[in-house]
């Protein structure tokens, strides 16, 4: 057990789970004093059916205030005041969120507005700015990654001022979230996959990063063998719906990880190759995991090898050297990526020279990478890697990912 | 890995651990909103000068703080209402409570009568009857606890109370405060823990985040409670502190279980600390219920033995070789006291004839699936120190 | 009732003197190091023009604010944050943890992982400000601190080393 010097762990957001987890949405708000939400989703969800279901689940149970299924897929502050508006004229007293990150990101920015009664969220935004709880705020992830039901930050843009505002506080944690089967049965096979090595990353970083501590320890050991035994299985058979719960566990497990113990060099350059080339985040995250984990080795062999146990089973532990088991657990990573790429007729890229777009081009030039490498020195996620990474370092790591060879990793500075 | 197929778990606590920790209050308590604390502590701990810890800790804050540092082994409702017009008088607006069993059960009470009216305690007394969050609370373990102290649960003037409002907002585990302690207390601190995450980790109504907290709960135990019996080591220390906090997540979120109800009974009529109770029923209890639910137990063998234990022995031996780890520590602890603390109910000082008032208390205690013959056959075999499957 | 009582927290001067001498010292180094080290140039003049940044410790100082000018020259602005406009805050939760740091115990990376920290700023100024720091620790601590401190020892000529670091003393001391 690995118990750092001091650490920091919360996960205040209750949960609801189940194969029939949004009935008891009315009971849940009855127990916050509430009963009329606005419900705020986007398109994409609505389009899928997704909140009809969320609507005939809880309709008998309470009145639902006010309907909006318009968040963009980029948050903005402008459309934040219009659904705060919204709220205010349906007399709403909750909001429920269903969807990803940015729909998660705009409740929250309302939720702020409403409580606040903010004219200018801008004044909301920092580190510890909010000082008292808001309104009850129930989220529906929509899929199996991101993690957003348990942080408690958001980012929300001011087109207008160029601006991107950033909130953190305790009190934009969701009251409740609620993982119900059904809102990821239909999650085509590729983005089950993409997204499930989102929650995967997320907790292989907590774990191996500097930020572990004990509780997200736990967190992350669970998280990756739910979704290391089932991942497969639902790609598979995506009707399969004790799987789908279980990912959605294991994502929510990686997600109270990680918002607690964050994230290293495979999130910086995941983030960066998203914002230079827009690759989907979950495909970027399946990619990079063993290229991060390899350049990390030399200082984290124990805690990779570990990693083992719950992604291959005992018996693979067991039968593994104890000095061969960090390189097993990338190696694992890599058959798993292989395995989910035949699964679904190569949609699942394996390294970023495969990554398509919808229409079949190339989504990352190898021109790019010089750009990709500098715009991940932006990023914060490598404060809390092990080992430092300057510009030829992610150089050396994107090139690799970039044509799907190991990592040379004598070629580590300070190997 | 299990999980069910429905269920709810909520846990507003955060926990800040380690080094420095105490140092972090002011800073928390901002976040919480809070500006005037009200610490709430015994004579026993404010003489080990802990006391001095914490305020210290509110150095160049600014901060003035309200302190009592009376509470009695056994508080009464009297007390809470004297305490309401301290806090009240002096223009508090959160509790600290340092320490364990009457203080946090003091603390608690207090909370539900400086959060609303005065009337409200007798009120609320009973399952989940608090119906809005209460003001801001911190916990501050010191070394040893009843295990009630995280968890949801206070019992306070004849009055039980049991709501997730009860819990801490925040625990701070600081190695300062959880200093040396006579081994009982120790012993029966870490065995609570164990018995109510084991519990937790077995049981049919587990969940994968009650698992979460079990798992490190047993963690901590399994690798640290013998090393600090024996030598009093520093970081083990932190860590059985840490165990305490996790597994009253764990029990908070799971239903009160067999090893609990038997071994407060136990500790009631032996007079004995609770935890050593349990800690003595724990793998008896364990064997009993071996095959409904071995499955579970074979999990928690990873947490209790490590990795490498876990993963070298065989599917169809891991619940026997993780209740066989158990009875391993006992013995150890037992070795490492010279045999002060027992392992068996006749050496706890039970007479066999007392074991059926055991039972009936347990069983009266409890709301659970078992009965008076299945705690008899428990007792009696963690009475001679017979293992169940052998006999 | 004699069992209750209240009390007001005293003060720690000697550790807030302490970490304000090092603070001073970090920002006159921070000058330093912008004239004297490239690396520490470069990360500056992607900065924007007027850009501030504090450093202190909660509740109430001490601070350091260092800052490039209109002009784009980069220098120590004094201690006092107040009605400053501050673009990138890190605020030491308390004066032991700005200790544990300034006495070489917790390196930065480890100060941040243990959440002894609060960053409010734009992410690309964090990560600018994370390695300025890093290089500044180099430069100012001997080998045997330094790589505690930092995440990887450079491999510096020692030409950079050793003469940049006479430089950036000497510059210190006399500020410019
Ligand atoms: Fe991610």
């Amino acid at each position: 057990m690995y118990l750092s010097g001091y650490y920091e762990f919360c996960c205040r957001v209750k949960m609801i789970a189940g194969h029939d987890a949004l009935e008891k949405i009315p009971g849940a708000l009855a127990q916050l004093h509430a009963g009329r939400p606005l419900i705020i989703t986007d398109k994409g969800v609505s389009g899928a059916g997704l909140v009809d279901t969320v609507v005939d689940a809880i309709k008998d149970g309470i009145d639902i205030g006010a309907m909006a299924d318009d968040v963009p897929q980029d948050s903005s502050v402008k459309v934040v005041n219009h659904l705060a508006d919204v709220y205010r004229d349906n007399n709403c007293d909750s909001i429920v969120a269903v969807g990803g990150g940015s729909v998660m990101d705009t409740a929250k920015g309302v939720n702020i507005v409403v409580s606040e009664n903010a004219d200018d969220l801008m004044k909301f935004s920092g580190v510890g700015v909010l000082k008292k709880a808001l309104k009850p705020l129930l989220v529906i992830p929509t899929t199996s990654g991101t993690g957003s039901e348990v942080t408690l930050a958001a980012v929300i843009k001011d087109h207008e001022r160029h601006l991107k505002m950033a909130f953190a506080s305790y009190f934009l944690l969701p009251d409740v979230a609620i993982l119900d089967s059904r809102m990821t049965l239909t999650l085509p096979p590729f983005l089950t996959a993409s997204t499930a090595m989102d929650a995967m990353a997320h907790a292989v970083e907590a774990y191996t990063g500097l930020a572990k501590n004990p509780m997200s320890d736990a967190n992350a050991i669970a998280a990756i063998s739910l979704i290391s035994s089932n991942l497969l299985n639902v790609i598979k058979t995506p009707s399969d719906r004790e799987g789908r719960l279980a990912l959605a566990n294991g994502a929510t497990l990686a997600g109270a990880a990680f918002s607690n113990s964050l994230v290293g060099v495979v999130h910086a350059l995941g983030h960066a190759t998203g914002s230079v080339c827009g690759v989907p985040h979950g495909v970027c995250m399946s990619i990079l995991l063993p290229y991060g984990l390899e350049y990390n080795m030399h200082k984290r062999a124990h805690f990779t090898g570990e990693l083992l146990l719950p992604l291959a089973g005992a018996e693979v532990y067991v039968g593994t050297p104890k000095h061969l088991r960090a390189e097993g657990t990338v190696a694992y990573i890599r058959k798993m990526n292989q395995n989910m790429h035949d699964a679904t007729d190569g949609r699942h890229a394996r390294f970023f020279e495969e990554v398509k777009d919808r229409d079949g081009r190339r989504m990352v030039p190898r021109e790019k990478l010089e750009d990709i490498a500098e715009a991940a020195l932006d990023d914060g996620s490598i404060v809390y890697n092990p080992e430092e990474c300057d510009y030829e370092d992610f150089l050396m790591i994107i090139r690799a990912a970039w044509e799907g060879a190991p990592l040379d990793r004598s070629l580590i500075k300070g190997v | 890995m299990f999980f069910p197929d429905n269920y709810e778990f909520y846990c507003p606590v955060k926990i800040n651990s380690g080094n420095r920790a105490l140092e972090h209050l002011p800073v928390e308590l901002d976040a919480l909103n809070a500006r005037k604390p009200f610490i709430i502590t015994d004579k026993e701990i404010a003489k080990k000068g802990l006391i001095k810890k914490i305020t210290g800790a509110f150095k160049d804050s600014g901060i003035t703080l309200g302190i009592f540092d009376g509470v009695p082994p056994v508080p009464d409702l009297k007390l809470v209402r004297r305490l309401m017009n301290n806090y009240r008088d002096t223009g508090c607006d959160s509790i600290i409570a340092a320490g364990g069993g009457a203080v946090v059960d003091t603390a608690k009470a207090l909370n539900i009568v400086v959060s609303g009216r005065p009337e409200d305690l007798k009120e609320s007394a009973g399952e989940d009857l608090i119906k809005s969050p209460l003001g801001p609370f911190v916990f501050v373990p010191t070394a040893s606890g009843t295990g009630f102290e995280t968890s949801r649960f206070a019992t306070l003037g004849g009055l039980s109370f049991s709501s997730h409002f009860l819990m801490p907002d925040l625990v701070v585990i600081d190695p300062r405060m959880v200093t040396s302690e006579n081994a009982d207390a120790v012993v029966s601190t870490a065995m609570i823990a164990l018995a109510h995450s084991a519990q937790s980790y077995t049981c049919p109504a587990k969940n994968p985040m009650t698992d979460t907290y079990a798992y490190a709960a047993m963690q901590f135990v399994g690798e640290n409670l013998a090393n600090v019996v024996r030598s009093g080591d520093k970081k083990g220390r932190l860590a059985l502190a840490n165990a305490a906090t996790m597994a009253g997540i764990a029990f908070s979120n799971s239903p009160r279980g067999m090893v609990h109800d038997l071994g407060w009974a136990a500790g009631d009529i032996s007079g004995l600390p609770h935890g050593i109770c349990m800690g003595i029923l724990l793998p008896y209890v364990l064997e009993y219920n071996i095959d409904s639910e071995g499955y579970h137990m074979s999990d928690m063998l990873l947490p209790i033995a490590g990795f490498e234990i876990y993963a070298g022995t065989a599917k169809n031996l891991k619940a026997r070789k993780a209740i066989n780890f158990i009875y391993d520590m006992q013995h150890e602890i037992h070795d490492i006291t010279r045999g002060n603390i027992p392992l068996t109910l006749k050496d706890a000082g039970i007479s066999k004839d007392a074991l059926d008032g055991v039972a009936r208390a347990a069983v009266g205690e409890g709301r659970l699936g078992f009965n008076l013959d299945d705690c008899m056959v428990i007792l009696e075999h963690a009475w001679e120190g017979k293992q169940i499957t052998s006999s | 009732m004699d069992d209750f009582k209240e009390i007001t927290a005293g003060n720690k001067p000697f550790k807030k003197a302490y970490v304000a001498i090092m603070l001073w010292f970090v920002g006159r180094a921070i000058q330093a190091a912008a004239r004297v080290d490239k690396d520490v140039k470069k990360e500056f003049e992607k900065l924007p023009d007027g850009f501030t940044f504090c450093l202190g410790v909660l509740p109430r100082g001490p601070y350091m604010i260092v800052g490039k000018n209109e002009k784009g020259r980069v220098k120590y602005m004094g201690w006092k944050p107040d009605g400053k406009r501050i673009d990138l805050d890190m605020k030491i939760k308390n004066i032991e943890a700005a200790i544990l740091m300034f006495t070489f115990q917790e390196s930065t990376a480890a100060a941040s992982a243990r959440n002894r920290m609060i960053v409010d700023g734009e992410v690309p100024y964090v990560c600018a400000i994370v390695r300025v720091l890093d290089i500044g620790e180099v430069y100012l601590l001997p080998k045997f601190i330094a790589r505690l401190a930092v995440k990887r020892y450079p491999a510096w000529s020692f030409g950079r080393k050793y003469i940049g670091r006479v430089r950036i003393y000497f510059r210190s001391i006399l500020g410019y």
